[in-house]
C-alpha cells in the first residue's frame, strides 16, 4: 500500500502532525517513512541540548527550520547549579549557520547566548522571524541591537526572564523603519528606559503587533498612548503601574484601555498605585491570563480586581491574595485552569499575610477546570490535600512549596504522605510534581505506585532512605525528569535501577549521600549516560571512593561526555576508572 | 413561444458530458460540470479530450472505477455553488469515513487528479489514524515491513516512555549479579556483615515483592502482576527472594503497606500493552521469576571474577539481541563495554552492513 503513496503524498500526511512524538513514531515506523519523514521534518525540540550533538540533528533532518532547545537542569533557577557549568548555545548558532539557512526560528531555555551568538543568527538566516529566550544569560543589549537591525521579517522578540547585561535603551532604535513585522515583543526583563519615541513610532508601523510586554521603566502616562497606537493587542505587560494621581492621566488611560477590545492577556504591574486599577475596568471581562506576581496590591484593591475578571483561566498573583481572596476566585472564575501563589516574604519567619492552607482548597473546590497549581504557603495539612485531591482528579501540575522545609502536617504533625498519597492516587493524570514538607518512604511507595503518567518530580528535603528512591526508580513508568535535593538517598537505590536513568531525559541530585564510587559504576555501565559529578570542593579522586558528592547530574545522551565542562564537573566514564 | 416554454428546453437537456477512461480500460460518461472540478480532468478537456467515447480522458493509473465513483460524488457535491460551509464541513466529515485502506487509495487517486481538497481532507483523516499510535500500531495498519534495524537514529528526542525492554534488561542485570554473588558467598565461608540499614532495606522490600509467606493477599496482589508480565510462565512465587518470613522487619512502616497492598489489588490490574508487546518479543531463558522490584545490595565493586563478568555481560547481550531492538548502536555500545571487545554479531541487513540507510537518493529540495 505505501509503494503507492507518491512520497509528497504521505509528507502532506505527515504535514498534519503536530505532536513530536507522533513524528517520531513515524520515523520508527519503517525506512521508507524514517526516510520520508526525517526530510519533511521543519520543527525539533531537544530538552537537553547536550543530549545530542549538532551536527547529528542536523544530519539527520536536513530542512528544519524550527528548532527549540532547553540547558541547564531546573535547578538552576533555585541557583544550585554553579555559574560556567555550561548550556552553551555558540556551537548549535556556528552549525546551524552553516546548515540551515532557511531557519525561522530559535527558542531557547537556560542557555548561556552571547553578543556574537545574536550577530550570527540576526546576519546567516534571511528570514528569521522568531527569538525566543527564556531565563538565558550572557549576552548584552548590544546583540539585541544586532537582531532589531538586521532581521527584516522578525516577528518574535521574546526575552522572557533572561538576565541581560544592559548597557543602555538604545537598542531598540535600531529597528529599521521599514520594520513592520514584529507581532511580539517582551523587554520586561529590561532595566534600561528605551527611547519612548522610537518604541511608539515602532508600535504604530508593527500593525499585527499581537503582544508588547513593557519593561518597568515605561512610565504609567505614556501607557496610553502606545496602547492607542495598537489597539489589536492581545496581550499587553505593563511598565511601572504608578504616577501621580491625576484625573486626566486616569481618564486618558482607561480610554485608551477601552479601545483594546482584544485584550486577553495582562502582566507587568510594578509598584502598583490601586488608585489607578479601575482603568482597566473595560477590559477585565475579556482578560483570561493576569499575571500579578510583581503586584505588591493587597486586598480589597486587588479582590476587586480580579473578581472582575470572570473568564479568568491563568492567575499568577502574590501571596496577598490570601485566603479570602482565593474564596472569591473560586466564587467568581470558573474557567480557572492555573493558578500560581508566589510568597510576598519568603525569607520572614512569621507569616505577614493570612494565607494557608484554606485557599487552595478553596479554589480546588470551586473551580472545576483546575489542572496546573503552584503554591507557596507555610502550613498544609494531609486533610486538605485529600480534599484538594478528590475534588480535582484532573489535575496535570500540582506544585506546592511549604516554605519551612519539613514542616509537618500543621493539626496532626504527621508527615504529609497521606495527603500527596491522595493526591498521585486520584489524580491520575498528574504529569508534573513538587512536594515539600515532612515526608517519608511512604510517600514514595504511593508515587511508585500510582503516579504512571507522572513525568517530572521535584523531591526537596525528604524521605528516610534509599528504599524512597527505588520507589521512585522503579515506579514510574513515565519519568522523564527527577530533580533531588537534601534527601538521605545513597547508592543502592541508582545502581539497582541504574538502566532507568537511559528512559529519562535527566537525573539531578545535589546534597544527597551518592558516593564517588557509585557514580563511577554508574558510568563505567551506562555508555549511553553521562554521569557527571559537580564538585566545587576539587577532584572527587581526592578524596575515598565511599565519599558522597556534592551533585550529580545524569542524562542520556546519544553524544559522549561533553567537551566544554568547567573544572568543577567530572565525567564518570569507562575510562573514569582506570583515570583515578 | 412564452417563458414558460423556453423553460422546458433548458440547458438540462443540453447537459455536457465527459468520457473517462479509468485504469481497468473501462470507460465511464460523466457530466462535465461535475468532472471538471478535477484540474487534471479540467486541463484534459481544455485539450480537446474526452468529448466522445472514441478520445476518453486516460486518468492515472492509481484512479480505479471504485475511486473515481467517490471522487465523483465528492466533486458532485461540492461543485455546487449554493452550499454553506456549514454543509459542505459536514458532508466532509461523513466523506471520510472509511477504513484506512481505502482511504489511502482516495488520497493517492485524489492526488493524481490534482484534486487538492480532497486530498487535503484525506491526509488530515490519514493523520488522525496515525495520531497518538505507536510505530508497530501504524506498520500493522499500513501493512508496512518492519525493516528498521540498525538505522542510525537520534534517540526519540523529546518524549520517551519508560521503556520495558530497558526494564527487563535492568531485571537481568541484578538476578545475574545475585547469582554471582550467591555462588560467591557459598564458597566463601565467611558470614555477610550487613549494616542494619541494609537489612532493612531489604526486608522491606521483600514485603513489597511478596517474599513473605505470611501475607499470602499482599503476595497474590503483587505477584498478579508481575505474572501477566509473563505470561508464559508458572505462577509460583519467586524462588530467590532475598529474605524470609522469619527476619520480617516489623516496623509499622512494612505492615502498613502490607495491608495496603492486600486492600488494593486493583491497583495491579491493568498492564500496559508496551509491556505486553515486550513480553512477546521475549524470549526468556530462566524460567524463574524476578519481582522486579528486587534490587542488588550487594556492594557493586565486589571481586566479581572478571571471566564471570564477562559471561555475564554476553549473556545479557544474547538478552538484548534477541529484542526487536531498534537501538543498535546502543547494542553496540553496550558490547564494547570494558576492555574485552566481543565480536559484533548484530544482525546484518541485506546489504551486509551495518551502516546508515541509504537506499532512498538523497532528494535535493
Amino acid at each position: 500500500m505505501a509503494s503507492a503513496f507518491p512520497e509528497e503524498v504521505l509528507e502532506h500526511v505527515f504535514s498534519f502532525l503536530s505532536s513530536d512524538k507522533d513524528r517520531n513514531a513515524v520515523s520508527m515506523v519503517c525506512k521508507s517513512w524514517y526516510e520520508i519523514e526525517r526530510w519533511c521534518r521543519r520543527r525539533v525540540f531537544i530538552g537537553n541540548c547536550y543530549a545530542v550533538a549538532p551536527e547529528v540533528v542536523i544530519r539527520r533532518f536536513p530542512k528544519v527550520r524550527a528548532v527549540e532547545m532547553k540547558g541547564k537542569p531546573h535547578f538552576a533557577d533555585f541557583n544550585l547549579v554553579p555559574d560556567g557549568w555550561g548550556g552553551y548555545v555558540q556551537p548549535w548558532i556556528a552549525a546551524m549557520a552553516a546548515a540551515y539557512p532557511m531557519l525561522e526560528e530559535i527558542k531557547l531555555k537556560r542557555m548561556v547566548v552571547t553578543d556574537e551568538c545574536l550577530e550570527v543568527i540576526a546576519k546567516s538566516f534571511r528570514n528569521f522571524k522568531v527569538l525566543v529566550l527564556s531565563s538565558c544569560e550572557g549576552f548584552t543589549t548590544d546583540g539585541l541591537a544586532s537582531v532589531a537591525a538586521n532581521c527584516r521579517n522578525l516577528r518574535e522578540l521574546d526575552l522572557r526572564e533572561s538576565e541581560v547585561e544592559d548597557l543602555s535603551g538604545h537598542w531598540l532604535s535600531h529597528f529599521p523603519d521599514n520594520c513592520t513585522s514584529l507581532a511580539s515583543l517582551n523587554m520586561s526583563c529590561l532595566a534600561s528606559e528605551v527611547s519612548f519615541s522610537a518604541l511608539e513610532r515602532l508600535v504604530a508601523r508593527c500593525s499585527n503587533l499581537r503582544t508588547l510586554r513593557l519593561n518597568r521603566a515605561v512610565p504609567l502616562e505614556k501607557l496610553a498612548n502606545l496602547l492607542r497606537r495598537a489597539p489589536q493587542l492581545v496581550e499587553l505587560g505593563t511598565g511601572a503601574y504608578s504616577a501621580e494621581i491625576r484625573s486626566d492621566v486616569f481618564s486618558n488611560l482607561a480610554e485608551a484601555f477601552s479601545v483594546c477590545k482584544q485584550l486577553k492577556g495582562l502582566s507587568g504591574f510594578w509598584d502598583v498605585v490601586p488608585a489607578y486599577l479601575p482603568a482597566m475596568n473595560s477590559v477585565c471581562s475579556g482578560i483570561t491570563s493576569l499575571n500579578l506576581s510583581y503586584a505588591t496590591i493587597e486586598s480589597p484593591d486587588l479582590i476587586k480586581l480580579v473578581s472582575q475578571c470572570r473568564n479568568l483561566r491563568r492567575l499568577w498573583v502574590l501571596d496577598y491574595i490570601e485566603d479570602t481572596g482565593l474564596e472569591a476566585i473560586a466564587a467568581s472564575c470558573k474557567d480557572l485552569q492555573e493558578l500560581r501563589v508566589f510568597p510576598s516574604d519568603p525569607f520572614g519567619v512569621e507569616p505577614n499575610v493570612s494565607l494557608t492552607e484554606q485557599g487552595l482548597v478553596s479554589v480546588s473546590e470551586g473551580c472545576p477546570k483546575l489542572q496546573s497549581v503552584l503554591y507557596f504557603c507555610r502550613q498544609m495539612s494531609n486533610a486538605a490535600l485529600i480534599t484538594i485531591a478528590r475534588s480535582r482528579p484532573n489535575m496535570i501540575r500540582f506544585r506546592l512549596c511549604i516554605i519551612e522545609p519539613q514542616a509537618p502536617d500543621y493539626l496532626t504533625l504527621e508527615p504529609l504522605d497521606t495527603g500527596f498519597g491522595a493526591i498521585v492516587q486520584n489524580c491520575r493524570k498528574l504529569r508534573r510534581l513538587s512536594m515539600s514538607g515532612l515526608l517519608t518512604d511512604r510517600v514514595f511507595e504511593y508515587i511508585g505506585t500510582h503516579a504512571k503518567k507522572l513525568e517530572m518530580l521535584s523531591i526537596a528535603f525528604a524521605g528516610d532512605s534509599d528504599l524512597g528512591l527505588h520507589h521512585v526508580l522503579s515506579g514510574c513508568d513515565s519519568l522523564r525528569k527527577l530533580e533531588i535535593r537534601d534527601c538521605p538517598f545513597g547508592d543502592k537505590a541508582l545502581l539497582a535501577n541504574a538502566a532507568k536513568l537511559e528512559t529519562m531525559r535527566s537525573l539531578w541530585m545535589s546534597s544527597c549521600s551518592v558516593s564517588y564510587g557509585a557514580c563511577k559504576m554508574l558510568g563505567q555501565k551506562l555508555p549511553r549516560v553521562n554521569v557527571e559529578v559537580i564538585d566545587e570542593r576539587g577532584p572527587p579522586d581526592s578524596r575515598p571512593d565511599s565519599c558522597p558528592v556534592e551533585k550529580l547530574y545524569v542524562y542520556r545522551t546519544v553524544s559522549g561526555r561533553r567537551v566544554d565542562m568547567p573544572g568543577f564537573v567530572w565525567t564518570m566514564d569507562e575510562n573514569a576508572a582506570l583515570r583515578f | 413561444m412564452t417563458e414558460a416554454d423556453s423553460e422546458i428546453i433548458k440547458p438540462e437537456m443540453l447537459k455536457v458530458y465527459v468520457w473517462l477512461q479509468t485504469s481497468d480500460g473501462s470507460i465511464q460518461q460523466v457530466e462535465q460540470e461535475v468532472a471538471m472540478y478535477c484540474p487534471f480532468i479540467c486541463h484534459e478537456i481544455h485539450s480537446g479530450m474526452g468529448s466522445s467515447k472514441n478520445y476518453p480522458i486516460s486518468l492515472p493509473s492509481r484512479v480505479n472505477p471504485a475511486m473515481l465513483s467517490l471522487i465523483l460524488d465528492y466533486c458532485r457535491f461540492h461543485q455546487v455553488p449554493g452550499r454553506s460551509n456549514k454543509e459542505r464541513k459536514s458532508f466532509d466529515e461523513k466523506f471520510v469515513r472509511m477504513d484506512t485502506k481505502r482511504l489511502c487509495e482516495l488520497t493517492s487517486a485524489a492526488d493524481s487528479l490534482q484534486l487538492k481538497p480532497l486530498v487535503d481532507l484525506t491526509s488530515r483523516a490519514l493523520a488522525r489514524v496515525i495520531e497518538g499510535k505507536s510505530p508497530e500500531e501504524i506498520r500493522e495498519i499500513f501493512h508496512l515491513p518492519d525493516d528498521l534495524t540498525e538505522e542510525e537514529k537520534l534517540e526519540p528526542i523529546k518524549n520517551t516512555m519508560d521503556d520495558p525492554r530497558i526494564r527487563l534488561l535492568n531485571r537481568l542485570y541484578a538476578r545475574k549479579r545475585k547469582e554471582l554473588k550467591e555462588r560467591e558467598r557459598l564458597k566463601n565461608v565467611e558470614t555477610e556483615e550487613e549494616h542494619a540499614d541494609d537489612r532493612s532495606v531489604d526486608d522491606l522490600l521483600s514485603f513489597i515483592n511478596g517474599g513473605n509467606e505470611d501475607s499470602k493477599g499482599s503476595r497474590t496482589s503483587k505477584n498478579k502482576k508481575k505474572n501477566r508480565k509473563r505470561k508464559d510462565h508458572d505462577k509460583t512465587a519467586p524462588l530467590n527472594c532475598i529474605s524470609t518470613s522469619s527476619s520480617n522487619s516489623s516496623s509499622n512502616n512494612a505492615v502498613n503497606m502490607n495491608k495496603k497492598e492486600s486492600n488494593e489489588p486493583a491497583v495491579y490490574g491493568k498492564l500496559p500493552p508496551d509491556l505486553r508487546n515486550a513480553t512477546k518479543m521475549l524470549d526468556i531463558e530462566n524460567d524463574r521469576f524476578d519481582p522486579e522490584d528486587e534490587f542488588d545490595d550487594c556492594d557493586l565493586d565486589d571481586d566479581i571474577d572478571p571471566a564471570l563478568k564477562e559471561k555475564i555481560d554476553r549473556e545479557v547481550e544474547d538478552f538484548a539481541r534477541r529484542l526487536n531492538s531498534d537501538w543498535p548502536e546502543r547494542m553496540q555500545e553496550i558490547l564494547s563495554l570494558g576492555q574485552d571487545r566481543r565480536p559484533l554479531q548484530l544482525t546484518i541487513n541485506g546489504n551486509g552492513s551495518l551502516r546508515r540507510f541509504t537506499s532512498l537518493d538523497q532528494r535535493q529540495k
